[in-house]
């Protein structure tokens, strides 16, 4: 019967999720595909919900947080699992790339054993080989002589180093999924550089899908596949990368995008482009679109009526681009001119 | 780390050299005639004079400090004004005693405390009536916790002696007295740190490697609790063994805070310096005892020092 291998199961299948803290509704209704191999970029501002997205994605929010919703990691459904269950399955389901790796890693534990740990839990390893395999595992992420980092503590190492031994952790066990939650935000510019280009190296070794929580456009444009904007815990727009930043469709994603575009290109002194107004505060629920109280575009219907996502159809009826998706009633248009935003010049002062 | 700790034994020493001063000092203000605390009452003038000359008493303060100082570098702390023996014969066997106590104090509290902060950061339900517990034995002056604990195990149900002394049935009441009043600091301490632990960044990455819960409690989350309890213990073994002046009075605990207040009331100076020169080490020594285990415990303290 299964003569062909078939296709392999995507790496991360959200449906539906939902996050409450409490009144706070952090993640609405969130439907999110990670492909097997390919990664996924979740963009949006402090607050929008993406980290809880993922974290919840990863079952690693406190109990506090209310979670319904369907995540299936590599074809299994983890929703379902209890949580001894799951424990037993998690490292090879998933690996987890946490932000700031100094408190990320454990200061009173030598780094090469917070790696040999998982080797002795999960695959049976007795205490010399889980080492071993850890300083084999710190040599992977390119880490010079493993066997004496391996005996260091995390505040004797770099930033840089940190991260690769953070790095190392989450992809030990080859994990068909990688929760990154803005793994280079806490590095300077060169050791980010040299971690991106070590994971996407990783990366396509090791065939993971990589969920990338990020607020960086740069690091979007180079790594990832595909991209999702979350905008008030909802997922506003996704699609093939190139198509988010060539053609977005949702006037939030555009504005984003504007930000980005006017640091690099502005002239030096220019007023730096704005979206206005701020995102509806936590708690808050407006029955319309979230967006709709910023958005140049809006109409009646958009404080009215919720718009879902659907999938987009561009007005030259070229049928839309194959899996782009956006929640607007009146989405951009492929060749949109200035957005729908203001200059606020006198506020920032000049750029540096 | 070496130099830092030369450092503090330095500062230690230094410290110690203050109070012996201090409290050299402070026996010239206490009022009162030693030689009429040794002498018979109704004793002639001549007499006490003489006993005042025998003991250099006569001569000015700075003088007897000098010899007293002098002696205390040559390892000599001088004689018992009342039981004619050497300071150090008559502090030995009682500081043993102490020893014996404030161990069996600091276990208890350790115990207690522990077991307590570690259940109130673990389940949320009993940690109000932890919290209550704590302030309860908080308020209770530790003599009155002590004549509790003595009416009822002693005289109420008889299991416990009464009569006093340093036998290893003498030993469970003080000890659990100490237990009690010391164990609410060590429960609030290993409370809040175990908390901080369990929501820290480094908790969940033990978690999202799927490690068993009973191993990130022994692992990661105990180690992290254990360095500022070490320092407690230092602390407080220090100050115990200075002497558990009320502990030893309410259970006729033969330990050296007995032998200092009643050396205090006889006005027998050589043995108080003794007692004030003997916690002032101990203080120290444990301090730095402490700092020493603390490095071994948490690297960061390495480099710090």
């Amino acid at each position: 019967m299964t003569a062909e291998p078939a296709e392999r199961a995507p790496a991360l299948e959200v449906t539906d999720l939902n996050v409450r803290y409490g009144r706070v509704h952090a993640v609405r209704d969130a439907c999110l595909t990670v492909p097997a191999g390919q990664v996924v970029a979740l963009i949006g501002e402090t607050g929008s919900g993406k980290s809880s997205l993922a974290l919840a994605a990863a079952r690693l929010l406190p109990s506090s947080a209310a979670i319904t919703g369907r995540v299936a990691i590599a074809g299994r459904d983890t929703s379902g699992l209890d949580r001894g269950e799951f424990r037993r399955v998690r490292a090879s389901l998933l690996g987890c790339i946490a932000q700031d790796a100094m408190a990320a890693l454990n200061p009173v534990v030598p780094v090469g054993r917070q790696v040999g740990e998982l080797f002795a839990c999960h695959a049976g390893m007795r205490r010399q080989q889980a080492a071993e395999a850890a300083v084999a595992a710190l040599a992977q992420v390119k880490i010079r002589h493993p066997a004496a980092v391996a005996r260091l503590y995390p505040h004797q190492l770099s930033g840089g180093m940190r991260q690769r031994v953070m790095v190392a952790i989450a992809v030990a066990l080859s994990p068909p999924l990688i929760v990154a939650d803005e793994p280079t935000t806490a590095l300077d510019v060169s050791t980010q550089a040299e971690i991106l280009a070590l994971i996407g190296e990783l990366q396509a070794r090791m065939c993971s899908g990589f969920l990338w929580i990020t607020h960086d456009m740069g690091v979007v444009a180079e790594l990832a596949d595909w991209a999702a904007v979350m905008y008030a815990g909802r997922i506003v727009e996704q699609g093939p990368v190139e198509t988010i930043f060539d053609a977005p469709a949702h006037p939030y994603t555009e504005g984003l995008l504007w930000t980005r575009r006017d640091l690099r290109s502005g002239a030096a002194g220019a007023p730096l482009f704005q979206i206005p107004g701020s995102p509806p505060s936590p708690g808050e629920e407006p029955p319309g679109c979230p967006f709709a109280p910023r958005c140049s575009r809006a109409t009646q219907v958009c404080v009215e009526v919720d718009p879902g996502l659907e999938p987009v159809r561009r007005d030259g009826g070229d049928g839309g681009s194959f899996g782009h998706k956006a929640a607007c009633h009146h989405p951009v248009g492929p060749s949109a001119g200035a957005p729908a935003g203001s200059v606020q010049g006198s506020v920032e002062g000049p750029r540096p | 780390m070496a130099r830092g700790l030369i450092r503090r034994l330095v500062f230690g020493l230094i410290a110690i050299a203050g109070v012996i001063v201090l409290a050299f000092l402070l026996e010239f203000v206490v009022p009162g005639d030693p030689a009429k605390a040794i002498a018979p009452r109704a004793t002639s003038l001549q007499v006490l004079a003489n006993i005042r000359a025998q003991l250099h008493l006569n001569q000015p303060l700075i003088v007897q400090f000098a010899d007293y100082f002098g002696n205390l570098l040559r390892g000599n702390l001088g004689t018992s004004y009342i039981q004619h023996q050497p300071v150090a014969a008559v502090i030995g066997p009682r500081l043993l005693t102490t020893g014996v106590l404030a161990l069996a104090g600091v276990v208890a509290e350790v115990i207690i405390g522990g077991s307590f902060g570690i259940l109130a950061a673990l389940y949320s339900r009993v940690r109000a009536l932890i919290g209550a517990l704590n302030l309860t034995l908080l308020a209770v002056p530790i003599f009155v916790l002590g004549l509790l604990l003595l009416l009822l195990f002693g005289f109420k149900l008889g299991i416990a002696p009464v009569s006093g002394g340093a036998g290893a049935a003498e030993l469970v009441l003080p000890a659990l007295t100490l237990g009690l009043i010391g164990a609410p600091w060590y429960a609030q301490i290993v409370a809040d740190q175990m908390q901080e632990s369990l929501a820290s960044s480094y908790v969940r990455t033990a978690v999202s490697k799927g490690l068993p819960d009973s191993y990130i409690l022994r692992r990661h989350v105990l180690r992290n609790v254990l360095s500022p309890a070490i320092t407690m213990v230092g602390l407080d073994l220090g100050s115990y063994l200075s002497g558990v002046v009320t502990v030893e009075v309410v259970f006729v605990w033969p330990g050296i805070g007995l032998l200092a207040v009643n050396s205090l009331h006889n006005l027998d100076r050589p043995i108080v310096m003794g007692t004030v020169i003997v916690g002032a080490v101990a203080v120290v020594f444990f301090n730095l005892v402490a700092d020493v285990l603390r490095m071994f415990v948490d690297p960061r303290t390495r480099e710090e020092v």
